[in-house]
């Protein structure tokens, strides 16, 4: 399998490493069980270095680099569990709760969301910045699924899944700053859709509770964001 | 056209200079600064009045660029004498032209600065205002009309074009731009030529130039005054661009709320593909180039290279992790030199003159000059050029005229919203990139705002803060959330409501938001705090609520 004269070695938390160039510091500490931290991350879309959490440090760099967009080079020095590092991943946790309206006790992905599990690997207990209750609307307009914005955390990770894997690129994003909402076409309701082909890969791309099928209640949500890559995996072989 | 026709061109024109029937000829400003005081309406009146008078035949009126002193404008300048009228109104034009053109007499009391000095001066070259400066990219800037291409022509326009077809390889071009030592006028100064080899060196068949004229920073309006004053000038330093790199298409991303740049630009365009300056086989050669126009919808971030190229291919204007950067790969996924307004006002004279005789100019690190747009408590507002070096006390008193009634100089603001403020007892730092840096500020696009003892220090870093949650474009948690937390912070201690706490909480903040942010607008946004934090804490804990 392994074609030596094309491998490169980095070194990432001390631990020397052979890999493919032309992978991600993700990918490579992914294969390796090195864990890193991410949200706006999700296989089979495209990355965009946005949440922040994967930052790492990279010898010679004065600026830290998201391990999601950042290629390894031959000899890179990486470090990924500092206490730099640490402090900025609960920090950006901690904004991540304070933004919307994270009621966790009667959210529908009460037990399987991301967010929450963030929440418990930075060591959450308390959130030290002010919560900004913003007013967000419940979209329960399309017949089968809903969109709550309370529970967005803009990863758009639904925005990509839809315009990349879909192809319907039903959902984007409108406004600016923490004024930002994820929009259907233009920012019509979700059921008046004319792109949607309510094929609910959104659904499951989605890493909080805002995207859900009405049929369940309370923590029974089931999401199973891995079939996206799958997905696209399998739409490359040719049969 | 091919060079032989240029030169004919030029010719012609220069003939019609020298061999001219005018005796005078008298320059109104026509920048935006100068519009909106009404200096549209004083051309038109002193047109008439040249009519009325029969003095057409002796008398060209022509419309400039800014001129310098906005604030005292509509502005009129005879030449060749250099007499310049400030605050020029429909009512007092007869009495101008009675006394300078008939009696031969300029009248002292409406010259500039005729009501701020003591005694002004006849010829305003020898003002200390204009004597300190030097100005280069805005050379031509309220001597020529910027509406005709044959004005710029005279003036040396397009001969550092002509220069580099005929008689330099590319490399040679880049080599000049590198010993010039110019440095990006944008903000982050990164050396031009530098980036210029580096998209040079990527092999490519489709490269860009862009030209980034999205101006935002509050208080800042040199690039507007440059497009409006000499767009040929930047379409020129664009071509040359695109010839050093080889590249055949440019575009210029200039921010809708600047019309009449915009409408100067698309003409100047126009008239550049008319004489064949732009367009395929620049004057007969094998070098092919052309420029567009993109207008910003009035976003901030689009200032920011990776969110201009988005929103140049009709995205969403965003940034997006670098590396890789736009000299890799930019524009379409093509190598792509981008370069600020400016920078590109400023290679014509680079070529023309030499990358030595630029280099000279300046302090070791920072070569050449730099525009600032003196704004804020400051007796002469406007538009300036000046070496890099020039120390912010000659600039706020030689230039700037001091503060507004004699009043204290308490602080200045430089870099807009991803600078910072530099305090009275730093009056004397150079102006250059590695001396604002070390006083936790940066150059900036060149916005220059001075403040007075009025300036509340926490309200002002509030109001950036402000700018910068609003312009946030929303992408990444930090610059998102955290400027809002900040926001809200910053109001709480302007609100005399904050706690210690509070406090201690902003400074991990703006380090967090500085760190972690994916581009430089959040990269910077807590620049005006952390060096208001740095000059003026006493501000800061004075309103903090003490808990025993």
């Amino acid at each position: 399998m392994n074609c030596y004269m094309n491998t490169i070695s980095i070194i990432i938390d001390d631990q020397k490493l052979e890999t493919d160039p032309g992978k991600t510091i993700l990918e490579v500490c992914r294969e390796n069980g090195i864990d890193i931290l991410t949200m706006c991350h999700l296989k089979g879309v495209l990355d965009i270095g946005a949440c922040r959490l994967c930052l790492v440090e990279i010898e010679g760099v004065n600026k830290l680099l998201s391990a999601c967009t950042t290629k390894v080079a031959a000899n890179m020095i990486v470090r990924t569990n500092t206490d730099r590092i640490k402090k900025y991943q609960r920090i950006t946790t901690e904004l991540f709760f304070a933004e919307r309206n994270h009621v966790c006790a009667v959210c529908v992905a009460n037990g399987k969301c991301e967010l929450q599990d963030l929440g418990y690997k930075v060591g959450l207990d308390h959130i030290r910045y002010p919560h900004l209750f913003p007013q967000c609307e419940v979209d329960t307009s399309h017949p089968w699924y809903v969109m709550d914005h309370n529970r967005c955390i803009m990863c758009t990770r639904c925005v990509r899944v839809c315009n990349e894997v879909e192809g319907a690129h039903n959902w984007d994003v409108m406004n600016r700053g923490h004024q930002v909402r994820i929009i259907s076409d233009f920012n019509s309701p979700w059921g008046e859709s004319e792109t949607c082909t309510s094929c609910g890969k959104c659904l499951h791309a989605c890493p909080t509770g805002a995207i859900w099928p009405k049929a369940i209640v309370q923590g029974q949500l089931q999401k199973n964001p891995g079939m996206i890559n799958e997905l696209v995996e399998k739409r490359k072989m040719k049969l | 056209m091919n060079r032989q026709d240029l030169k004919t061109i030029i010719y012609a024109e220069k003939k019609k200079d020298e061999t001219n029937k005018y005796k005078h000829k008298i320059c109104v400003c026509c920048g935006a600064g100068c519009i909106s005081s009404g200096s549209e309406e004083v051309m038109k009146k002193l047109q008439e009045e040249i009519k009325t008078r029969g003095l057409e035949n002796e008398v060209e009126v022509i419309p400039t660029g800014c001129m310098g002193p906005c604030n005292q404008g509509p502005l009129m300048k005879f030449l060749p004498d250099y007499n310049i009228y400030q605050k020029v109104d429909c009512s007092n034009i007869s009495t101008i032209v009675q006394s300078q053109l008939i009696e031969k007499k300029p009248i002292e009391d409406l010259l500039l600065f005729a009501d701020s000095r003591e005694k002004p001066f006849i010829d305003a070259r020898d003002d200390p205002y204009f004597k300190k400066q030097l100005k280069i990219a805005l050379k031509n800037c309220g001597h020529i009309n910027p509406e005709r291409i044959e004005d710029y022509l005279v003036h040396n326009g397009y001969q550092a074009l002509d220069k580099v077809l005929f008689e330099m390889s590319p490399e040679e071009v880049i080599a000049e731009i590198k010993q010039s030592r110019i440095r990006g006028r944008g903000g982050a100064g990164y050396p031009a030529g530098l980036k210029w080899e580096t998209v040079y060196k990527y092999v490519n068949d489709q490269k860009y130039v862009i030209c980034n004229g999205d101006e935002g920073d509050p208080g800042a309006f040199m690039d507007r005054s440059v497009l409006e004053g000499n767009p040929h000038r930047v379409l020129e330093g664009m071509a040359i661009a695109g010839y050093a790199i080889g590249a055949n298409k440019g575009y210029a991303y200039i921010r809708g709320e600047y019309p009449l740049a915009i409408k100067r630009f698309e003409l100047a365009i126009k008239q550049s593909r008319k004489l064949g300056l732009l367009g395929n086989n620049i004057l007969g050669t094998t070098f092919s180039f052309d420029v567009e126009v993109r207008i910003g919808a009035g976003a901030f971030v689009c200032g920011e290279e990776t969110a201009l190229i988005a929103s140049i291919e009709g995205k969403r204007g965003t940034p997006r992790p670098r590396p890789p950067f736009p000299a890799e790969s930019g524009l379409w996924g093509k190598p792509t030199l981008i370069n600020n307004v400016e920078t590109f006002a400023a290679i014509s004279p680079i070529i023309n003159n030499g990358g030595e005789w630029y280099s000279e100019i300046g302090t070791p690190k920072s070569a050449g000059t730099k525009v600032f747009a003196l704004a804020g408590k400051i007796n002469y507002a406007g538009l300036i050029e000046v070496p890099m070096g020039t120390t912010l006390r000659e600039i706020v008193f030689d230039i700037g005229g001091g503060i507004q009634n004699g009043e204290e100089f308490k602080a200045a603001q430089t870099g807009g919203p991803s600078g910072g403020c530099i305090p009275a007892e730093h009056l004397d730092v150079k102006m250059d990139y590695e001396s604002l840096i070390s006083l936790g500020s940066i150059m900036g696009s060149g916005g220059l705002i001075i403040m007075d003892k009025s300036s509340d220090m926490v309200d002002v870093a509030r109001f950036f803060m402000e700018f910068c949650m609003d312009e946030s474009c929303g992408k990444c948690v930090p610059c998102r959330v955290g400027t809002r937390m900040m926001h809200d912070l910053l109001q709480k201690i302007c609100d005399n409501k904050a706690t210690q706490i509070d406090l201690d909480r902003l400074e991990e903040l703006a380090v967090y938001v500085k760190e972690t942010s994916l581009c430089g607008l959040g990269g910077s946004a807590p620049n005006p705090l952390l060096s208001t934090l740095r000059h003026f804490r006493q501000e800061y804990e004075n309103r903090i609520l003490q808990h025993d």
